[in-house]
């Protein structure tokens, strides 16, 4: 965090170093997550008997492979669903919910990922903090969702090979006359290792900017706060051109948080009135 | 061929074809076809007409194999029949003329008979290098092709070959061979993919196109419906043991031998569609999933490339070798991951140490930056 404190400093602002905690996950993005995670959890272990029924049932009566595709296929749309919503907001959540957080459109976003990647290599010693997610993180994520629409595209249209279905057909009708069933099935299977690659580096480097940022990244996801010093937040590159400079917890919740922080701490509130982000600056 | 001179049913007599079985093959291609019961009188009175539209059989880059299939059908009243209702002036393999008598048939046909004649056209046609790679007196392939499905009335493309390229288009395709649709845009054709073709099947479109005078109803690939619009998987008899989740997983095991199902094996019974398993083969003996092998998808577009390999569930991953299957590429994708990510936290730790030794020697002159140094 302390590597955006020069560019604060330089701003010619005060040196501020007091915790604020900043609401930056809001609940549909939240709720989107972790719909994501255990729907591809579920889909991942149905789709993966699909490819290979590793369970034989034996003599008896069963209906074991009829239950798992009947699981995959409602969890597919479960996913669907968490993912329409989270792609909702992508346009209607707050600053760090949208999706100027996931392209790297201008330099600074460019230098962040640059920034990342060589801490990552060990190159650079301070990781690109930011209040949301780094623009490496953004990038990647993107590329999760790419791949996330390719999967959903992929599973209707295989959805659709053998539900038929006039609706359906006419959405993904297309697909399979531009890509062979069996390779929409590789595209969809594969897919889901790089889901499982992701989720091994995702985990790993949330628990690592965790320690580093010490912002409560891990508990965010849960919560939706996170902590960081006044300045960091206020130079914090995602702003909306007309958003508040310091954004505060919704009026009922955040001032909940600021009394038990400040009788808890001593740390400072947030400067100027609490208002929620997007509504003019009462500076 | 001289026109009828007597009434179908005394023909077909004459030839052994009992009333009975008349009507047992037009029951037979009502069923093929999917309509109701009430049509059968409509087939019937239609089939027994004295009409018989001109048949033009063309094979090109082919191996003659649905020739074979509609020759070897060896329900009687199926050839019979279909051979007697159409006038076949010019089939390669069957007929009796040859050289230039014969190509003159075939020109005449074009000329007499334009816009009124069914054009079935069995294999390839190629078209590297200005189609050398199949000539016929002289003619291109393609040249024959372009004459003949232009002037027709229908066109009917039997087997792989003649519908998608099939076998002479797989991978590399040296001669640059193309279905019958592709070859010659614009016409239309009716493809009866499937490698060979279904005799039922074929003969179920020429009875729907005598008793109706239009093809039957098409899918995006120009297919009959009736004959390609549902799924293998759907129609199969092992169906029950795959949603049971009973699988054979290996040629002659128990599973096997009781007849479970055989996708664990390649079988590409789910994304074929054909009615393989209702109307079968050899007179609706059996067909080969019931003979307990997998479905290699043969009537699915492009097949030997596509569903290509027949005994694996998942085609090859462009880029690996051919021994190494999708999961495990899918596997490898995560193994990599897992280990880089490993060694990034070994490196992390030991970074954490070295700082952490660093900071002791230097202590109080700790930089702020290193505040945000991990604990580890």
């Amino acid at each position: 965090m302390n590597a955006a404190t020069p560019a604060a400093t330089a701003a010619g602002q005060h040196h501020d170093e007091r915790l604020i905690r900043v609401y930056v996950w809001e609940w549909p993005v939240r709720i989107a997550h972790w719909v994501i995670f255990f729907s591809i959890l579920v889909l991942g272990f149905t789709g993966y008997y699909i490819y290979d029924p590793f369970i034989i049932s034996r003599g008896h009566p069963g209906f074991l492979m009829g239950t798992m595709r009947f699981i995959h296929e409602v969890t597919g749309f479960v996913f669907i669903a968490a993912f329409l919503l989270r792609a909702y907001w992508f346009f209607k959540g707050n600053r760090w919910a949208r999706w100027r957080q996931f392209l790297l459109i201008d330099s600074r976003q460019w230098r962040g990922a640059r920034n990342m990647l060589r801490y990552y290599l060990f190159l650079r010693r301070e990781p690109e903090s930011r209040v949301g997610h780094n623009p490496l993180a953004g990038a990647t994520y993107s590329t999760i969702y790419t791949l996330a629409v390719i999967e959903i595209l992929t599973g209707l249209a295989l959805l659709q090979h053998v539900a038929g279905g006039k609706v359906l057909g006419f959405f993904i009708g297309w697909l399979p006359l531009l890509i062979t069933i069996q390779r929409l099935r590789e595209i969809h299977f594969l897919i889901l290792f790089i889901f499982g690659a992701f989720f091994i580096h995702h985990v790993y480097s949330a628990v690592l900017m965790s320690i580093e940022e010490h912002s409560g990244l891990m508990g965010s996801i849960f919560s939706g706060y996170k902590f960081f010093p006044v300045d960091f937040v206020a130079a914090d590159p995602a702003r909306i051109p007309g958003e508040d400079v310091l954004p505060v917890a919704p009026p009922g919740r955040g001032q909940r948080a600021r009394r038990k922080h400040a009788a808890g701490k001593g740390a400072a509130p947030a400067p100027g009135s609490p208002s929620t982000p997007g509504k003019p600056s009462p500076h | 061929m001289p026109p009828l001179d007597q009434d179908l049913p005394s023909a077909l007599e004459a030839r052994g074809v009992s009333r009975r079985d008349f009507l047992e093959f037009c029951s037979l291609m009502l069923a093929t076809l999917a309509l109701p019961t009430r049509y059968l009188g409509k087939v019937v009175s239609a089939l027994s007409q004295p009409q018989r539209p001109v048949l033009v059989w063309m094979e090109f880059q082919d191996c003659a194999g649905n020739t074979e299939s509609m020759l070897r059908s060896s329900h009687p009243s199926v050839a019979e029949v279909v051979l007697d209702l159409l006038s076949w002036e010019y089939h390669e393999t069957i007929m009796a003329g040859a050289g230039k008598a014969a190509e003159t048939t075939l020109q005449n046909v074009v000329k007499n008979h334009k816009g009124k004649y069914i054009a079935v056209v069995e294999g390839a046609i190629p078209t590297a290098d200005d189609g050398v790679y199949c000539t016929i007196a002289g003619r291109t392939a393609l040249d024959i092709a372009r004459e003949v499905c232009s002037n027709s009335a229908a066109n009917i493309a039997v087997g792989a070959c003649a519908w998608d390229g099939g076998l002479v288009r797989a991978n590399p395709n040296p001669t640059g061979a193309l279905g019958l649709e592709e070859a010659v845009p614009g016409v239309p054709v009716v493809n009866l993919g499937g490698c060979p073709h279904n005799v039922a099947n074929t003969a179920a479109v020429l009875v729907h196109y005598l008793t109706f005078h239009e093809m039957p109803a098409l899918d995006p690939y120009n297919r009959p419906l009736f004959a390609y619009g549902q799924i293998i998987h759907d129609q199969c008899q092992r169906r029950a043991h795959y949603d049971a989740g009973r699988f054979v997983e290996e040629w002659g095991d128990e599973g096997s031998r009781k007849g479970w199902c055989l996708y664990k094996m390649g079988c590409k019974g789910p994304e074929a569609t054909y009615n393989c398993p209702v109307v079968r083969w050899n007179d609706g003996t059996s067909w080969p999933v019931q003979s307990g092998h997998g479905c290699i998808a043969c009537a699915a577009h492009r097949f030997w490339d596509w569903s290509s390999p027949f005994y694996k569930k998942l085609p090859n991953v462009p880029g690996f070798g051919v021994d190494v299957t999708a999961e495990e590429v899918g596997w490898g994708v995560v193994g990599v991951v897992a280990g880089v990510t490993a060694a990034h936290a070994v490196g992390t730790v030991i970074r954490a140490h070295k700082e952490a030794s660093e900071g002791s020697k230097e202590s109080g002159s700790k930089p702020e930056s290193k505040s945000a140094s991990p604990e580890a």
